[in-house]
């Protein structure tokens, strides 16, 4: 590929531009590509608690499919075998159901802790896990304030497991595999229209649902959206999470990486130099 | 250990360079020392521990878990490993930048400690790693995560360790007799100097700051924005401390190397590094302080994690800075040396407890490292230790340079 | 971030690192090329070669002039004159070129021949007047006799001279040309801390403290200024007295 001089001067400014407007700027989305994200929002009040979309889940990734039962107040963890389970929590007002899985945040922790892209926010929306690029490191399962990642501990050939939203079923047009199977606690889309119909569902029976979307601001958004009867904290969520992504946490470490970078050396030089006097016989290593 | 009647090695006068290497292969002084004793039942029990962790996978050796996936390995191995080998980047800042030639000497000695704590940490990851082969990935372009403080992290470490084998290098070059190679290693110094601390002021508190996502699962007393500041400014007196404490232990091990200026050097230097171990404890303590007010913690402090906390503050940092300040006054070597020993277990202790203790501690069954981590932790630091013998027992590291570096100069 | 669309806060990072890597690099060069006249300041000062005056070979019964050639009248009656053995320590190897013939007519402080390194030009002058009898045939063969037998071999000039007493009568001889000698180093060694001074951005204070010695040909690092420079302060014309000696 060569580089014509219009080029590299146009690779140069911007890159110069791009260093001192500052970092702070958001990227522009490019146009005429205004993908948006995608989504699953699981309304609680609409669930069976008929485990379907544990099976079909386990079934189109060669997992097991969970074989235990669902007894109230016992609540069940994904693991490295099963990417999604359903409980049933003992709540202030009676049994309430949640399916649990990954987040799929709009700002992963995950994507950003992982030093080889593996985990990866795909533009369509859904997180997903590249095996041919993971070394195992685990970095992901720390960041991740969900805890979802799970990890095979006993594979001499590890595997992340967790929910990717079927992704290999979207860009073929079609719908996550526990959507599919399900009757009507799950609706699959964007998330401008999923926020859209969890807000009227609210607006109409108001009674019915507490007026918090849960995903819609917490981790900076998430693609899982939740409708719920009761407050959150009661079934097994972490309401302290913060609202603003998580990745912004190590914002200020590596903004601040490349001043480091470029100011230490010179500054070091310069204190080399003016020590130097002290010694005037000392041998230059320069 | 050295047998003293063993002659003092030799460098290279002459031969080839190749023939040499080969004679310098032949073990030297006794085997059966005390340490062999002990370090080579459990090296040996270690590789068999590894081959098992290779086959059957991590859970096999470990106990670590879906909820605290770092355990000893990188809590200990790793993250404090490296803050212990910091000595390196803060003595060749003295020593080349700030021209304390006071601590010349032991230069050297601090800069392989430093490289082959990074090569035996970074290998110790490697163990860590469910895939280890994909640690080439983020290294030859495969997929950079840019976004990631563990890819700088990853990176910083390669870099520096080609950095200290640069530092290193004049002193093999001197061993195996290449004049002019020793010239021109000995002119890329500054510069290694220079990018090696940079790059150590970045990576030390890159370790911190690995955990800055990690807000809602590490104890709310020991999280803050501020950990990579804390963990450069610990580096410091961990490192310093390290030195003083290897140090007195090579001194009195390969004791027949060191010349008579040397020795009369020692005390001396430890003196001085202790100066500078209060004042950056000094500091830190109160850093640790302003965090403290800054997250408005007081509540906390009378929690069982809070006394910890406290023990771990006051015993293990305030306490040993004191005893510094102390035994700097009244030039009582012993206790600096005692003083270093507490400074490193409150190293230990702070590393651990950001990266282990405080992780998830309200998670339901805690992690507490099993036997099999502790003896492969061992592993790797016996067979660090039996390099770096082996290096010493043949470099010039603690004895004088060959004659022919004093004619050049 | 919109919350609907793909955003990365880190998207930079990677050229980001790019450009630092090329920013370790262009500081390596940034810095050498900033002291670069360091180099040859520091190669000065090193000891390797040392030119005392005791070095020198300083053949007595050579009158020697204050332009750094030497005449000597043999017993034919007939002089010979060359360069001295100073100038060709200071100056290194050289090409020269006669600029009289056999049978011209020459007089004292006229130009006989310039020597030249690599462009860098200076002009010498007669120190005596007489009939050109002869060039060196052997030295037009083997101009390095200059270096290594400036007194014997490498001959310039066979003079039969008209006023042999009269232009000599200023001129060094035996002792006096030693200490002449010695005080003619001692000047070069301040005129090198003064050109040098002029070539580098750091302070000329620097580098020949008493006791300092010289490397060998240490005009050919030097550039063309400081050889018009040393021509006019050293080997001007032989009647112009103590030029260089406001040098300071």
């Amino acid at each position: 590929m060569s580089l014509d001089r219009r080029n590299f001067f146009k690779t140069i400014s911007v890159a110069g531009l791009t260093l001192a407007v500052g970092k702070s700027s958001k990227a522009a989305p490019p146009k005429g590509s205004e993908i948006e994200f995608q989504g699953i929002l699981y309304d609680s009040t609409r669930c069976l608690g008929c485990r379907a979309c544990e099976q079909a889940c386990a079934e189109s990734h060669n997992l097991p499919v969970p074989q235990d039962e669902l007894v109230p107040g016992v609540i069940r963890k994904t693991s490295e075998t099963q990417r999604t389970v359903v409980n049933k929590f003992i709540t202030s007002k009676g049994e309430v159901l949640v399916k649990k899985q990954c987040m799929h945040c709009n700002e992963p922790a995950c994507a950003a802790a992982c030093l080889t892209q593996a985990m990866y926010k795909t533009k369509e929306g859904p997180v997903i896990w590249r095996e041919d690029k993971c070394m195992g490191c685990r970095y992901c399962m720390v960041s991740c304030p969900f805890d979802v990642p799970k990890f095979e501990y006993h594979s001499a050939n590890p595997k992340i497991q967790k929910c990717d939203l079927c992704y290999d079923r979207i860009i073929k047009g079609e719908v996550p595999a526990c959507v599919e199977i399900c009757g009507e606690a799950l609706t699959f889309g964007t998330r401008r229209e999923l926020i859209a119909e969890a807000r009227k569902r609210i607006a109409e029976k108001p009674n019915d649902y507490i007026d918090q979307i849960f995903g819609e601001n917490v981790a900076g958004g998430t693609g899982y959206l939740y409708l719920s009867p009761v407050p959150y904290n009661e079934l097994g969520f972490n309401t302290n999470l913060q609202n603003t992504s998580y990745p912004a946490l190590s914002k200020g470490f590596l903004y601040s990486v490349p001043s480091v970078f470029v100011l230490l050396p010179p500054l070091l030089l310069g204190i080399h130099e003016a020590t130097k006097n002290n010694q005037p016989n000392e041998e230059e290593n320069e | 250990m050295n047998n003293p009647a063993n002659p003092v090695a030799k460098d290279n006068d002459g031969k080839s360079i190749w023939r040499f290497f080969l004679t310098e292969l032949k073990p030297k002084g006794k085997w059966l020392t005390p340490f062999n004793i002990i370090s080579i039942p459990v090296i040996l029990l270690g590789l068999v521990l590894i081959v098992i962790r290779f086959w059957k996978g991590i859970g096999s050796i470990t106990n670590l878990s879906q909820e605290i996936p770092w355990g000893l390995w990188i809590g200990f191995d790793v993250v404090t490993g490296v803050a212990f080998a910091g000595g390196a980047y803060v003595l060749t800042f003295m020593v080349y930048i700030l021209r304390m030639n006071k601590y010349h000497s032991i230069v050297r000695i601090t800069v392989l400690n430093g490289f082959l704590a990074y090569v035996f940490y970074a290998g110790a990851l490697l163990l860590d790693l469910g895939r280890p082969w994909n640690v080439i990935n983020p290294i030859i372009g495969n997929s950079f995560g840019t976004s990631s403080v563990l890819f700088l992290v990853a990176w910083h470490f390669l870099l520096y360790m080609l950095a200290e084998l640069i530092e290193f290098s004049p002193a093999v070059a001197e061993w195996l007799g290449a004049k002019r190679a020793r010239k021109i290693l000995s002119g890329m110094t500054i510069a290694a100097v220079i990018f090696g601390i940079t790059l150590s002021t970045l990576h030390q508190s890159g370790l911190g700051a690995l955990f800055l996502m990690a807000k809602d699962k590490i104890h709310p007393l020991w999280y803050s924005e501020f950990i990579p500041i804390l963990f450069l400014v610990s580096s410091i007196f961990a490192g310093l401390s390290m030195v003083i404490f290897e140090g007195s232990i090579s001194h009195k091990v390969f004791f027949n190397q060191i010349s008579e200026k040397n020795h009369k050097a020692q005390d001396g230097i430890i003196h001085g590094l202790s100066k500078i171990c209060a004042g950056a404890m000094f500091a830190y303590f109160f850093l640790v302080l302003l965090v403290f007010i800054h997250g408005k913690r007081w509540d906390l402090l009378s929690t069982p994690m809070g006394y910890w906390f406290l023990l771990e503050m006051i015993g293990f940092v305030l306490i040993p800075m004191l005893l510094f300040f102390y035994s700097y006054r009244r030039h009582n070597i012993f206790m600096i040396r005692l003083a270093a020993i507490l400074t490193m277990l409150g190293v230990i202790l702070n590393r651990l407890n950001v990266t282990v203790i405080g992780f998830r501690w309200d998670a339901t069954v805690h992690y507490v490292p099993s036997w099999m981590e502790i003896v492969v932790t061992l592993t790797v630091i016996f067979t660090e230790i039996w390099i770096f013998r082996w290096v010493i027992n043949r470099m010039p590291v603690l004895r004088e340079s060959p004659s022919w570096v004093k004619e050049e100069k | 971030m919109d919350g609907f669309t793909y955003n990365n806060i880190f998207d930079t990072k990677g050229l980001e690192y790019l450009v630092i890597i090329a920013f370790f690099a262009v500081l390596i060069l940034f810095w050498i090329a900033l002291n670069k006249q360091v180099k040859i300041r520091k190669r000065i000062q090193k000891t390797l070669d040392s030119i005392t005056a005791n070095a020198l070979k300083i053949p007595q019964g050579l009158f020697f002039s204050e332009n750094h050639t030497w005449s000597h009248l043999g017993r034919s009656g007939v002089a010979k004159v060359g360069l001295d053995d100073l100038l060709m320590h200071i100056t290194g190897e050289v090409k020269f070129k006669t600029l009289k013939n056999q049978g011209e007519k020459i007089n004292k402080g006229d130009l006989m021949a310039e020597i030249d390194q690599k462009g860098k030009i200076l002009r010498i002058f007669s120190p005596i007047s007489g009939e050109i009898v002869d060039t060196n045939p052997v030295l037009t063969n083997n101009p390095e006799l200059l270096n290594e037998d400036p007194y014997q071999k490498g001959w310039m000039y066979e003079i039969k001279p008209t006023n042999w007493i009269g232009d000599t009568n200023s001129y060094y001889l035996a002792g006096e040309a030693t200490n002449w000698i010695e005080k003619e180093l001692e000047m070069f060694k301040d005129f090198l801390s003064i050109s040098i001074g002029k070539l580098t951005p750091s302070s000329p204070n620097l580098i020949l403290q008493d006791g300092g010695q010289l490397t060998d040909h240490i005009l050919s690092e030097l550039p063309d200024e400081v050889w018009q420079q040393f021509q006019e302060d050293f080997l001007s014309n032989t009647d112009s007295g103590a030029k260089h000696r406001n040098l300071m």
